[in-house]
């Protein structure tokens, strides 16, 4: 029997794409329309070869496979007798599972933190000090005449991003490509760069240097400098002619942004630069949020605790100080006993410090695939894949929440992350009793 | 369910006429009811106040700008949190108390009914998470519709029953209470940049005027027979002078009252309440609001109390929170929504020895005195624009006692103090009239028949505060009126004891009221063909996505209201 | 004069909340008294006992008391958390927040300080032997408020963001400094006797910045305003001659950033700007 499922939401990248249409037959995907290369890579190889289906844990150094019950009581276990154990990833599951993993946290007096801390912390930094002016994607479709992506290369990592959104979308005021203009400032000619009316080549780590440049161009200062940043000064005020001159303009940023030298400060002048800009014109400001609801995962942990991510609750209470009670940090100095991976691959992706540690201690590791994370850990407990194998709601990246749906079963025995979180904190608080 | 009963309070219930008479209150499987048997739990209510639970008509506590203010201000956090106990979470408070904290504080303050009231619609997904996770009190949302792209295209073109079937298809859609309408017009001129200051501004594009969308909005909450009046954020809120624009907008509808009945409620007067022509003569227009008020019957209005405290303001006003942002100099956040409304959020701290703060912290006061009717007057502090909900039991006071006004009097700015009324007005709240303003007219405005009463059928929600009535004389002892205002003795929700002297108890989910509006079908096919393309024109998001099931409330409570349409 | 020592019984795994750590906190008590104190070691509460020897005597008088700390406390944070008076001495390496809302008194550390030595300080004096880590002298998250008075010295380096948000005070590194030292500073003064990595002084408002060695570049919101021969750090006056530097201008700033002409060679190209300098 086959059916098509309209609406779906994608569950890749920021852009939560939600018009693909996915054709079930028998149980399995067999056809995904409107889905951008990326997200139909998911759709074509989220059960290959590296897919669990069985717990599994270690012992003598080999994986055995165990039951799910087994793998929970024995994962509950060694979480609740840790001091300082820590929940990490919860970038790739729904805001309900996020929800379960924070009481979770509390009720453990550990540490739940998310990848916001090596992705777009210093964006949400920024803007405890600054503030942000933002707005969602249709305000940008409907109206923006100026489209800005500084450090962002949306080509591939957004694919659909300026159909849908920017440049190539269909808005109320803006219903041509040739009503807009694209400006792409970079380290080097990207993909989308190739597509603009203006590229801007910066220096390398010196994206502040010109951050501040162009707000004293746009303050209508004088800029001594023949050149900032390898950028020529009567480049810079064109620049900033183009942004005081536009109706409504919009700069998307991303992880070059963030990580370079500056991180958070960078996020700052350029947060900064868009409210200065308010004083001459619209002028809004977006982070390219990466995963499908790392924006989410955000928005649950900062209702229920008041921070967006990187809480510690060991003393009973939430408490909050990025680089203190961050995943790296908190490894890198060797100071948790336990950890709990859900949706992410850190061993593949951390400073060589913080693997160092987490191969010392307990790791239990919630996740659909093999990886370097999975290799190393004492317990692996296979999950549905959300957006596919279960639903729950998910935030764009300018939080415009969405259901995603469940469209097919997930193999045998296999639960979502928030069942699995549910099992999980029932048994803790047993043990904590 | 269990049984309990109150015995020997005194109880204040104006919805049945009750005024301090001391009696007994029966509790039986969550309801008010006549008697219960022997096997009841008593609770000695000897020598304290009985009340419905409180009803807060206007409080930011749920959603997307309220959860922005909360990533905004970690500094207001670390100063202010809960530790996780048996039967309560962990959380921060203050000004933008996280969701567990929101719920448990409301509790012990005896209220047991707040209304979230501005939520984008296309995010308020996000509003209802929230809900979700604030415990005990029952809750609601207002959809923000005063700048909607598709009500302004309606009205343009005249089509009052398709845009009614529109605005009720809405309502369903994202599960929504009542018409919210913010700086109508100008929230959408902000979308350029701009903004709109007079009811007869055309809208930049639309070429609707912010007086032709209230009235419009006020015709359709007529169709829809929905339970509480259109509820609005006047143009020009924070604007010295702008009590003229509140005036005209209460008499711009003046004549769509329908049977009599309140055809608007306008919020936090106070920011809309100011006289004078800059900031340096700024003055109360409380007297002249006041004056109208007193005159009509279409009418009701929220105070907005300030509160001289550290606090964070937070509307759906995206220019108006500019322009405090470029007062204040002090971090801002905008969020403009597609096609709907906007939002801005700057932390604001009001001082007592800042003349403008301080004849604000008059106007509230003042609103509240000089109109006679306390039917039509509710008190809120616009949390946390005002000030945090934490300080309610201040309002009280002030309100209940002279003296109690006197003593802020006298501490804040000199020439303020010489240019309000309040300083000469005798006027105290009596305990009858407090309930009114802070539980029964509240619950009857929204249309909440089992709700801010104690009469047989009524849900029980009550409030029992450690006041002895007989003995109180609220004019000295308002310090005693503050203290138990901010504890109550106990908080019983749905036949429940959830708080008591402060301390959370039991921490049951409450509901999420939400008004299952019914039109025809014939009108509803109509209207859905027309919509769904130019849905998908001006919004990034599919109708299907864009709609919420009910189940996705988890404990709602549907209020089926059938249209004229 | 009265000593306690406290020496770690073993290595610390878990982070300790030290924050009971002072002269503020254990003048008064015995040392029973002491050792029954309660501290987080995770998320458990334990007796100061099963972390520390407790030897030595305590005396009333706060001002009199030296607290000796021995170990590796790398992972203890917030020792001397608002202490007001007396002297905490740490013979190894401290952790996070170390002196955190000082008051007053002495923190003296022969060894390496973590990261938010001294944050939202108001008195009181910190000195290290070793290096720091990042935000010297810093604030809080969104706060907007650094240190405020009291005076850091840090003989060896330290990290970014040193005297972030300070409003007054003196920080003195004698060794080299990482980047954005003086991040939306509003008053007080900094001193950077070694090599800045960049970005000095970046959105100040107001406050003194100190660089006697090399700095790569100014940021594009600064203007030079002249050549000075010395300045003065605390009552000290410093050879130079110094570039004088004003701003944030994007801030609006009227911060002044003084760097050595004699170690930034690189530099020298400024001088031209400053006949146009009204």
């Amino acid at each position: 029997m086959e059916k098509t499922i309209y609406n779906v939401v994608c569950t890749v990248c920021g852009c939560c794409c939600d018009d693909l249409e996915v054709k079930v037959k028998d149980g399995k995907i067999i056809d995904v329309k409107n889905a951008c290369a990326v997200s139909l890579s998911k759709f074509q190889n989220y059960s290959n070869e590296e897919r669990i289906v069985k717990p599994m844990i270690k012992e003598n150094g080999e994986f055995k496979e165990y039951s799910f019950d087994e793998a929970i009581e024995k994962a509950s276990k060694i979480l609740a007798e840790a001091e300082y154990p820590l929940i990490y990833g919860l970038s790739l599951t729904s805001t309900e599972a996020v929800g379960k993993a924070v009481e979770l946290a509390e009720v453990l007096g550990g540490v739940i933190d998310n990848t916001t801390s090596v992705c777009h912390g210093p964006s949400l930094i920024g803007v405890h000090d600054i503030g942000v002016v933002t707005c969602t994607l249709g305000e940008v479709k409907n109206r923006a005449d100026l489209i800005i992506y500084w450090a962002s290369n949306p080509v591939f990592s957004h694919p659909r991003h300026l159909a849908r959104y920017t440049v190539f979308s269909k808005g109320k005021f803006r219903k041509e490509r040739k009503e807009r203009k694209l400006v792409v400032v970079d380290v080097r000619k990207t993909a989308t760069a190739k597509l603009a009316d203006m590229f801007i080549q910066v220096a390398p780590n010196q994206d502040y240097e010109l951050l501040s440049a162009l707000r004293m161009a746009v303050k209508g200062e004088e800029i001594y400098l023949d050149e900032v940043a390898g950028v020529p000064t009567s480049k810079i005020e064109e620049l900033a002619d183009l942004m005081i001159s536009c109706e409504f303009g919009i700069l998307f940023f991303g992880l070059g942004l963030t990580m370079s030298l500056g991180k958070s400060r960078n996020i700052d002048a350029a947060l900064s630069l868009v409210r200065d800009l308010n004083e001459r014109t619209k002028f809004l400001i977006m982070p390219m949020r990466g995963h499908y609801n790392v924006t989410g995962a955000n928005e649950v942990i900062a209702w229920q605790t008041g921070y967006p991510f990187a809480v510690d609750f060991t003393q009973g209470y939430p408490r909050y100080n990025p680089g203190e009670t961050t995943t790296i940090e908190i490894l890198t100095r060797g100071e948790c006993d336990a950890a709990l991976i859900i949706g992410s691959d850190p061993a593949a992706h951390f400073p060589v410090s913080a693997v160092k540690h987490l191969m010392k201690i307990p790791v239990i590791t919630v996740d659909p695939h093999k990886n370097a994370t999975t290799l190393i850990s004492t317990i692996v407990i296979p999950t549905a894949i959300t957006g596919i194998e279960s639903g729950g709601t998910i935030y764009r990246m300018d939080g415009v929440p969405l259901e995603c749906k469940k469209l097919v079963e997930p193999p045998l025995g296999v639960k979502s992350d928030e069942e699995i979180l549910t099992e999980i904190l029932t048994n803790v608080k047993k043990f904590k009793e | 369910m269990s049984e309990i009963l109150i015995k020997n309070g005194f109880v204040f219930d104006p919805l049945n006429n009750i005024n301090g008479e001391k009696m007994d209150i029966a509790i039986k499987s969550g309801k008010i009811v006549e008697k219960v048997s022997s096997k009841a739990k008593v609770i000695d209510a000897s020598h304290m106040i009985v009340m419905p639970g409180g009803v807060d008509i206007h409080s930011h506590i749920a959603g997307s700008k309220v959860n922005s203010g909360r990533v905004l201000r970690p500094e207001d956090h670390v100063k202010d949190y809960e530790v996780k106990t048996k039967v309560t979470r962990s959380g921060v408070g203050y000004s933008v108390p996280s969701t567990f904290t929101t719920g448990y504080r409301y509790a012990k303050m005896g209220y047991t009914t707040v209304f979230e009231p501005a939520t984008p619609p296309l995010k308020t997904r996000h509003t209802h998470e929230e809900l979700r996770d604030t415990p005990i009190i029952d809750k609601g949302c207002f959809p923000l519709l005063g700048n909607n792209w598709f009500i302004m295209e309606y009205l343009k073109e005249g089509k009052l029953e398709e845009c009614a079937a529109y605005v009720s298809w809405l309502l369903n859609a994202v599960k929504g209470y009542a018409i919210k309408i913010v700086n109508p017009g100008g929230t959408e001129a902000w979308g350029w940049g701009k903004g709109i200051s007079h009811l007869d501004e055309e809208v930049p594009y639309f070429n609707v005027t912010p007086r032709e969308i209230v009235r419009w909005l006020c015709k359709i909450n007529n169709i829809l027979n929905l339970p509480h009046p259109i509820h609005i954020h006047t143009n020009n809120l924070g604007k010295p002078g702008n009590y003229v624009t509140t005036i005209e907008t209460m008499d711009a509808v003046k004549d769509l009252s329908k049977n009599g009945k309140v055809s608007i409620h306008i919020t936090h007067v106070q920011f809309n309440g100011f006289a004078g022509t800059s900031w340096l003569n700024l003055a109360s227009g409380a007297p002249e609001i006041a004056n109208y008020i007193n005159k009509n019957t279409h009418v009701e209005i929220d105070i907005g109390q300030v509160i001289f405290s550290d606090t964070t303001t937070m509307t759906a006003d995206g220019p108006f929170q500019y322009i405090l942002y470029l007062l204040s100099r002090e971090k801002w956040v905008n969020a403009d929504v597609e096609a709907e409304t906007g939002a801005g959020i700057v932390p604001f701290r009001y001082k007592k020895s800042n003349y403008v703060n301080a004849i604000q912290w008059g106007i509230g006061l003042e609103l509240a005195l000089l109109i006679k009717d306390p039917w039509k007057v509710h008190m809120t502090t616009d949390h946390p624009n005002g000030g945090p909900f934490t300080h309610y039991p201040k309002v009280i006071a002030w309100l209940m006692s002279k003296k109690a006004r006197e003593r802020i009097i006298n501490k804040i700015n000199k020439n303020a103090k010489r240019r309000l009324d309040l300083p000469g007005i005798d006027r105290e709240y009596t305990p009858y009239e407090i309930a009114i303003i802070t539980r029964a007219a509240t619950a009857k405005s929204l249309g909440l028949k089992n709700k801010g009463h104690l009469g047989t059928g009524a849900d029980a929600d009550i409030a029992i505060y450690d006041l002895d009535y007989e003995k109180l004389n609220p004019s000295e002892d308002y310090k005693l009126i503050k203290k138990a205002f901010k504890q109550a003795a106990y908080t019983i929700k749905n036949g429940e004891i959830v708080a008591k002297n402060g301390e959370i108890v039991a921490s049951p989910k409450g509901k999420i009221y939400w008004v299952n509006s019914k039109v025809s079908d014939d009108i509803q096919k109509v209207m859905l063909e027309n919509l769904k393309t130019k849905f998908e024109e001006y919004y990034t998001v599919k109708m299907e996505n864009y709609i919420i099931n009910e189940s996705y409330l988890h404990d709602s409570f549907m209020l089926n209201v059938q249209s004229e349409v | 004069m009265s000593e306690l020592t406290l020496t770690l019984k073993k290595e610390l795994i878990v982070p300790i909340d030290a924050s009971i750590i002072s002269p503020t906190n254990l003048a008064g008590k015995t040392v029973g008294e002491i050792e029954n104190l309660e501290l987080w070691r995770g998320n458990r509460k334990v007796k100061l006992n099963e972390v520390f020897h407790v030897e030595g005597k305590s005396e009333d008088e706060e001002e009199n008391l030296i607290v000796r700390l021995i170990g590796d406390f790398s992972k203890a944070r917030g020792l001397g958390f608002k202490m007001k008076k007396g002297t905490l001495i740490i013979d190894g390496n401290t952790g996070l927040r170390l002196g955190e809302k000082m008051k007053g008194g002495l923190i003296k550390v022969n060894g390496n300080a973590g990261s938010w030595l001294g944050s939202e300080m108001s008195g009181g004096t910190i000195e290290v032997e070793g290096g720091a880590g990042d935000f010297v002298g810093a604030g809080y998250r969104g706060g907007k408020e650094g240190m405020r008075g009291g005076k850091i010295v840090i003989k060896g380096k330290c990290g970014a963001e040193a005297g972030a948000w300070m409003s007054n005070g003196v920080i003195k590194i004698y060794g080299d400094s990482g980047i954005f030292p003086g991040m939306h500073m509003k008053g007080g003064t900094i001193f950077i006797k070694g090599n800045c990595e960049g970005r000095a002084g970046a959105e100040m408002k107001d406050g003194k910045i100190v660089i006697l060695g090399h700095l790569p570049s100014v940021l594009p919101s600064f203007d030079i305003e002249e050549i000075r021969a010395s300045v003065k750090v605390e009552e000290e006056k410093i050879s130079g001659p110094f570039y004088l530097f004003t701003g944030d201008i994007n801030e609006e700033g009227i911060g002044k950033l003084y760097v050595s002409v004699d170690s930034n060679s690189q530099l020298k190209f400024w001088e031209k700007f400053l006949e146009s300098v009204i």
